[in-house]
């Protein structure tokens, strides 16, 4: 490797300078009392718990799912027993995000994806399969529902099984999704409900949730796929809060829930965590900042049990190389010590077969290992906070603050968080990036291990992308049939029927939604239902 | 001229590829489209020709995408070309009008083209004129032409289209102050997409005021939609089709007809004058004459006189 | 007078993936090569065929997100619609596909690969000249 001059100025990935070395001096007056509060107390900057992760170290949560709803569970229990302490249920991409059923005619034609990336889940039988011997009433579940316009019919499932084995909702522990990020910023579907259909969505599951599942985080933002379309650190953190404000100014103006509730319900959130290790630390100490500050100056809660954020974490997909697959190992542990070291509740790390496909088996295991020998040999949980005081970090965590709430007030200035989605504004920052972040790799001002420099490659193993079952379509194909030929069809015409017209007035969704996959009602009726109430998004981008 | 030839014929035939190609050649070959519009003439006027014009984002992609199944169901075949603009730096584009359209793109009976504009400021491109020509001679009884945003001068669909279908969207008045007058001009219907957001009212309000202020009586149909969902687009189609069959049945069709193309060869007469005296300007002789109006030794009505002779010079000396 | 032939390039992805990143890095340096990218989003393989013969193109570029059989199926349709035209492809194409693809003479760009690579390819396979 050719040594590099080292250039003149060398920039945090957020787009301010970076000293060669940092004093007590450089921490903004501002930030320096926040120094000295303990973890616990607001406004959280040091964490979540005074016991940090001696009381409880973090989830080890990895998204996980292929081919029929018994392959994913058959997963998600390797996962279990491999040391996962919650289970993520991942809906096929191909019918989930759109509501389609497999013999939609997009979908057939592309009949081989699918089941690719999670299981293919088109009625509440479809769930109850892979729900199968899961323990819903003492692990955390995601059970999938990431995109906006599916998560209704993905939290309706997994709770209608989760009632007819005998749980009472307000007694069972998860977290929904239902992204506006990964829906109309980072992943562009398709088919799409529009913004003010979704908000609405998720307003009602917030509401529902506020209502009859005390224990349920029921939208969670992503940063993550905000980060991942191409915003800095900074940006991530602006536009999480941006898209809460839109969710809680819903709530107020509903005013059907205690706000200090609906704010619980937006304070679970995920982040990404990138490469630039000390910067990704101090984004998850300035987020707990701010949503406390937030709270505080815009709706008047300072409750801890709704200002103080609970922070999901995925290592960064999009720094894992095709090349040389296995230094991705080394990338995700870099990763994931970022996030722990900014006190997340909550990580998943990327397969290091993540350019290539969806994990294998054991690309999962080793997501897990990275995690546990972090948990179990570095004596890293024995400490909260372990980077609180340094000049360095805390200089960090009060510049991305600032910047962040200048793009925060950039997004409110161009009309708002969904306005910015319609409009194509943010898309247009993440190209930006991107295209930035691009050229400083043609450029070779930027080195990527295995990829621009180092690339001979003395490894033994091919790593090769994972293909899980190929039946997944046949199959789905099968049990559709199934299901409409021997659910009580006047009931589940009676459900969709209901629905529909829930969907055309102003009623919370989820409970007809919930009588909707009782009575068997498929994915595909649902979507069908959407877009003929709701229409389809108009996409700001070109794809 | 025998390859194109063939062309033309496997092309009328209906081989799409040889429509697609001669598209091509259209948009490459100048000379080529001159003479391929000159024999296309006499066989040209059986189509229906739509332009969809209006500001960027204000849904035009999406609007023809919910007409074409009109457009279907009153005619056999439809096709769309669908303008964007060229990078002035790189001559490149990013054509991207036929994502929103991606439905009903597979039939045999929808033809959908895309275009760049290559530098052309109107609002469509050069070989935009010579394309419908070639679709009206293939037999395409509608043909859908979608414009750039329009934007201060970019009003050549005028010439081009039989009805002209400006889109906006609520709030249209206070972003456009300036283009109002240019807009309300160039419209024979208009609408209000996206109606379903708030101020669609006022817009219908303001709009009309802008229409009134023109001699034109009666004033143009005003339809509001929601391309997104579809709703108005069976009305949109319904002004579009009545107001056309009017026109046909009043004669005025042919009027019409007979202005747009006065227009349209009024702009290519000057374009082309345009384009020579800035060769002449850019020969020797032109060059000193440039100098000499720089310097005030010459005045503006002599430099022209100067140049109109170097200019019948030119064609003179031309093979 | 006329310039030399615009090339144009057809962008289309096989999936129904809407990850939007990659395929808008690579139109726009098309674009900005010079190019005129026609781009049709997730489209199926009668799609892209139709839309490879419509629109008259010199390439077709396909980023593929899913199943490599999805992908093969479209580059057969559009070897068999037009003789001839050039395919390339990048996207989330792990060897064993990439060597499927390459049966099929399809030119692969998998993740990390140089954009000026990408466009190098796009003047070499439409016989495009670069611009000094």
């Amino acid at each position: 490797m050719q040594a590099k001059t080292p250039p003149e100025v060398i920039r945090a990935s957020s787009g301010f300078e970076l000293k060669p070395f940092y004093t007590a001096a450089d921490i903004p007056a501002s930030h320096r009392e926040r120094i000295d509060i303990a973890p616990g107390e607001a406004p959280y900057q040091r964490g979540f718990h005074p016991g940090g992760y001696r009381s409880k170290p973090w989830r080890i949560f990895q998204l996980s799912g292929f081919g029929k709803p018994e392959d994913e569970n058959e997963r998600i229990k390797f996962l279990l027993r491999n040391g996962e302490t919650g289970f993520i249920m991942e809906h096929d991409r191909n019918t989930a995000d759109h509501c389609y059923n497999v013999d939609h005619p997009d979908v057939v034609a592309r009949r081989e994806d699918v089941g690719l990336t999670g299981a293919v889940m088109q009625s509440v039988r479809d769930i109850a399969i892979c729900m199968d011997g899961l323990p819903v009433d003492s692990s955390f579940a995601h059970p999938g529902g990431a995109v906006v316009q599916h998560a209704p019919f993905a939290l309706a499932g997994y709770w209608t099984v989760a009632r007819r084995r005998g749980f009472q909702l307000d007694k069972i522990a998860g977290t929904g999704q239902s992204d506006f990020n990964l829906t109309y910023l980072g992943c562009v579907t398709k088919q799409q409900i529009p913004t003010d259909a979704g908000l609405r969505f998720n307003a009602d599951i917030i509401e529902f949730c506020g209502q009859h599942l005390p224990y349920w985080v029921p939208v969670s933002i992503a940063g993550y796929n905000a980060a991942d379309t191409g915003l800095n650190p900074a940006q991530e953190l602006g536009t999480l809060f941006a898209n809460a404000v839109e969710y809680l100014d819903e709530m107020k103006r509903r005013g059907t829930v205690d706000m200090q509730m609906a704010a619980k319900g937006c304070a679970g959130v995920s982040f990404r965590a990138s490469i630039h290790i000390f910067e990704e630390a101090a984004k998850m100490r300035a987020a707990r900042v701010m949503w406390s500050e937030l709270l505080r100056s815009r709706y008047d809660i300072t409750d801890p049990k709704a200002a103080n954020l609970r922070v999901h974490c995925v290592t960064a997909g999009s720094k894992m190389t095709y090349q040389q697959p296995l230094n991705n190992i080394v990338r995700g542990t870099l990763m994931a010590l970022a996030a722990a070291m900014g006190g997340v509740q909550s990580l998943g790390v990327s397969g290091y077969d993540e350019a290539l496909s969806i994990p294998s088996e054991h690309a999962h295991q080793m997501s897990l290992r990275v995690q546990q020998i972090l948990q179990e040999e570095t004596n890293f949980c024995a400490v909260t906070d372990p980077l609180g005081g340094s000049y360095y970090v805390e200089t960090l965590t009060a510049q991305l603050m600032e910047k962040a709430w200048e793009f925060f007030d950039e997004i409110e200035k161009a009309g708002g968080y969904l306005a910015c989605l319609d409009s194509g504004w943010l898309h247009a920052r993440a190209a930006e990036n991107q295209h930035d972040e691009f050229m400083a790799m043609e450029t070779g001002e930027a080195n990527i291990v295995g990829v621009t420099c180092a690339t001979e490659d003395e490894s033994p193993y091919e790593v090769d992308g994972f293909v899980g079952t190929d039946d997944a379509f046949d199959v789905a194909t099968e049990r559709l049939h199934e299901t409409l030929r021997t659910r009580h069809e006047s009931a589940a015409g009676t459900a969709l029927k209901n629905l529909e017209a829930v969907c055309r007035g102003s009623d919370n969704i989820m409970p007809a939604m919930l009588d909707a996959l009782d009575a068997d009602v498929t994915l595909g009726e649902i979507g069908d239902v959407y877009r003929d109430v709701f229409g389809d998004w108009n996409t700001p981008i070109q794809t | 001229m025998t390859r194109e030839h063939n062309l033309l014929q496997d092309a009328i035939a209906g081989k799409r590829a040889a429509l697609a190609r001669l598209l091509s050649n259209v948009e490459n070959d100048s000379a080529f489209a001159m003479r391929l519009a000159q024999d296309l003439a006499p066989h040209a006027g059986r189509a229906h020709i739509i332009g969809i014009t209006g500001p960027p984002g204000a849904g035009k992609s999406t609007l023809i995408n919910q007409l074409l199944p009109r457009a279907l169901g009153t005619h056999e075949r439809a096709a769309v070309l669908a303008v964007d603009p060229s990078s002035p730096f790189s001559r490149g584009a990013l054509l991207g009008d036929r994502v929103r359209m991606q439905g009903p793109s597979t039939g045999s009976n929808v033809f959908i083209r895309s275009m760049a504009s290559r530098g052309d400021q109107g609002g469509i491109a050069r070989a935009t004129a010579t394309a419908v020509q070639l679709f009206d001679a293939c037999d395409w009884p509608v043909i859908i032409i979608e414009t750039l945003g329009i934007g201060q001068v970019e009003l050549d669909i005028m010439n081009l289209a039989d009805t002209v279908v400006v889109a906006l969207n609520p709030g249209w008045g206070d972003t456009f102050q300036a283009n109002k007058a240019g807009l309300t001009e160039a419209g024979d219907l208009f609408v209000i997409n996206k109606a379903d957001r708030p101020g669609a009212d006022s817009t219908r309000r303001e709009l009309l005021e802008s229409l009134s202020l023109l001699a034109r009586r009666p004033l143009p149909t005003i339809v509001e939609t929601v391309a997104t969902d579809g709703s108005g687009v069976d009305e949109l189609w319904g002004a579009i089709c009545s107001r056309f069959m009017q026109l046909q049945a009043d004669g005025d069709l042919a009027t019409l007809r007979q202005a747009r193309r006065m227009r349209l060869a009024n702009k290519s007469i000057r374009a082309e004058l345009d384009a020579r005296a800035a060769a002449s300007l850019a020969s020797s002789a032109g060059q000193r004459l440039t100098e000499r109006v720089a310097a005030g030794t010459m005045s503006s009505e002599e430099t022209t006189r100067v140049l109109l002779q170097l200019l019948q010079g030119d064609q003179a000396s031309a093979p | 007078m006329n310039q030399p032939s615009q090339k144009r390039i057809l962008m289309s992805k096989t999936g129904l993936d809407g990850h939007w990143r990659g395929p808008t890095l690579v139109a726009r340096a098309l674009r900005d090569a010079g190019f005129e990218v026609i781009m049709i989003g997730m489209a199926n393989t009668d799609e892209i065929v139709r839309a490879a013969v419509d629109e008259d193109v010199d390439l077709v570029g396909l980023n593929i997100g899913g199943h490599i059989d999805v992908a093969l199926r479209a580059v057969r349709a559009v070897n068999e619609a037009r003789p001839g035209l050039p395919v390339f492809a990048g996207g989330t194409v792990p060897p064993h596909a990439k060597r499927q693809l390459e049966e099929l003479g399809v030119e692969v760009y998998p993740p990390g690969s140089q954009l000026a690579e990408i466009v190098d390819a796009a003047y070499r396979l439409t016989g495009a000249t670069a611009p000094a």
